[in-house]
């Protein structure tokens, strides 16, 4: 087995000791009984956003606590005194977290499929699941190697969410549009809303989707190289 | 004797303070020894071996490791070094045994977990949770850490601390295989007794510069005093002289004493580890 493979076992493993596998799934079981008590009539409209709860500000939440979590630890510096190396370090825990999401857009899919009538297209919600988990996960990397401690972690997750993710949450209730969807563009939240409402069928123009899905996979890949990756040592150094 | 590091006007300064933590050191660690970093909090020498075990890199100078430029090496420098951090470095969540496993799979080669965890006395808590463990658990499961990869360089930092005299004397022996097997150390410690005990040569290193380097016995001459303090009983009363070591068999009042009075005690002017710690980087011992 080489190295990414130990480390990425070694994820799955703290993420079910660490009961993270286990607070995901209730956090699923949870916006279930959302929608049940929504209502079978408006429950569908709502479970593109329960998604991408789950999937980006769970994620970038998921990942952030786990960084600060393993620097109280000091296993992060212990995994750097290995053979292995840091891009694959990094990618188990990215992987992990993208299983989080994945494990939870095709539970609550599943249910609506079965028993809130959504239309969903699995083809493109696990992929697109994958691709909203993967870019915010970095997101969240990026916020945790920037900030010194958690509760600043916390407040930066929820400057994020007023500036990026209430908007797009806002105008997918139709409670505003129009000219902001013009802003909305630029957001990393607004493009995988657009994702998601597009595998759930709602009417998404395919250049939004093609434009979307480069700029999520554009940022993530400016981020990881340019800030997380050499940001991250530098925090397991200072541990 | 062979250098396994050799160290050259090594120099480090941190960014984000601007603060130059490593001032120009000059050192080398031969094959087969145990050599004692010494120096008081902040004095670099936390920084020094995080150089040296690649995890700072932006540094100046020149470290050759076997003869090769230490940034020639990839992370396979790895598989033949083991690292003993200061604080505890395992998951928590995880059993003592759990956390080995793990990160043995990461080399490719192994030593014998059952057989360390069963030296240190930690056999028998394998399977609780590390969270439950005790400090000095913690820190014994740290030195099997060490040594997963059965390595052939040890980084170890304060190796004893919050052990007991009893565990650290098991670890303290297990140092000294190591060393009697071929293996090399690089000690960083503000205990004196383990440096007394351990190493053969130090470096006491303040201020990011090494002020001293050499082995315990030559500084302790070095900064010792070249007399005899002798305590003689005469008159129904305790005295003392004290005389200069030269031509010492040569001194008539010493001779006369030794010869003619009881003596209840003798001492050299020898001086000791933490007097010279002191002495050298203007700073206390920590304990």
């Amino acid at each position: 087995m080489n190295n990414f493979m130990v480390l990425l076992k070694g994820e799955f493993q703290r993420l079910i000791k660490y009961n993270i596998v286990q607070v995901g799934f209730g956090v699923s079981v949870l916006w279930v009984l959302v929608l049940f008590l929504i209502g079978r009539d408006q429950a569908a409209d709502f479970v593109p956003l329960f998604i991408f709860m789950d999937a980006a500000l769970m994620t970038i939440l998921l990942i952030g606590a786990g960084l600060f979590y393993e620097r109280q630890e000091n296993t992060l510096k212990s995994l750097m005194i290995t053979p292995s190396k840091m891009g694959h370090i990094i990618a188990s825990k990215l992987v992990s977290a993208v299983y989080i999401a994945l494990q939870s857009a095709l539970f609550i899919g599943l249910l609506a499929y079965f028993f809130f009538d959504a239309t969903v297209n699995f083809a493109y919600l696990l992929p697109f699941t994958l691709l909203i988990a993967l870019s915010h996960a970095i997101i969240g990397y990026t916020i945790a190697v920037l900030v010194e401690d958690f509760p600043t972690l916390l407040a930066t997750l929820m400057l994020y969410m007023i500036v990026f993710a209430f908007p797009s949450i806002f105008y997918a209730l139709d409670l505003f549009g129009g000219l902001w969807e013009i802003v909305l563009v630029v957001s990393p939240t607004h493009a995988s809303f657009l994702l998601i409402d597009f595998a759930f069928g709602h009417d998404v123009s395919t250049t939004l989707i093609v434009v979307s899905a480069l700029y999520l996979l554009l940022l993530a890949f400016l981020l990881a190289r340019y800030v997380v990756f050499p940001k991250y040592i530098e925090k397991a150094v200072r541990e | 004797m062979d250098d396994v590091f050799r160290v050259e006007d090594l120099r480090f300064t941190y960014k984000k303070n601007g603060v130059e933590a490593v001032r120009g050191i000059t050192f080398s660690i031969r094959k087969g020894e145990i050599f004692g970093l010494l120096g008081p909090s902040g004095a670099g020498k936390s920084t020094t071996q995080k150089i040296l075990t690649r995890l700072l890199k932006n540094y100046t100078g020149t470290i050759e490791y076997l003869g090769k430029d230490l940034k020639s090496y990839d992370n396979t420098f790895y598989e033949k070094v083991g690292v003993g951090f200061e604080l505890p470095v395992h998951f928590s969540k995880l059993t003592g045994m759990e956390n080995m496993l793990f990160f043995q799979k990461l080399y490719k080669k192994n030593a014998d977990v059952e057989a360390l965890l069963k030296r240190v006395g930690l056999y028998e808590d394998k399977d609780r949770k590390v969270g439950e463990y005790s400090k000095g658990m913690k820190m014994r499961l740290n030195f099997v850490r060490a040594l997963l990869n059965d390595p052939q360089f040890l980084f170890l930092d304060e190796v004893t601390n919050g052990l007991d005299p009893k565990n650290a004397l098991i670890v303290k022996d297990m140092i000294r295989e190591f060393k009697e097997e071929g293996g090399t150390v690089l000690l960083s410690t503000h205990l004196m007794n383990d440096v007394e005990e351990l190493c053969d040569r130090i470096a006491f290193i303040s201020g990011g510069e090494i002020r001293e380097i050499s082995t315990p016995r030559d500084l302790k001459i070095k900064y010792g005093r070249r007399e005899l303090a002798v305590e003689y009983y005469e008159n129904s009363a305790t005295k003392l002289e004290t005389f200069d070591l030269d031509e010492l068999g040569e001194n008539d009042k010493f001779l006369d004493i030794v010869q003619n009075r009881t003596i209840e005690t003798m001492h050299s002017g020898e001086t000791s580890l933490d007097d010279i710690f002191i002495k050298v980087t203007g700073e206390k011992v920590h304990e």
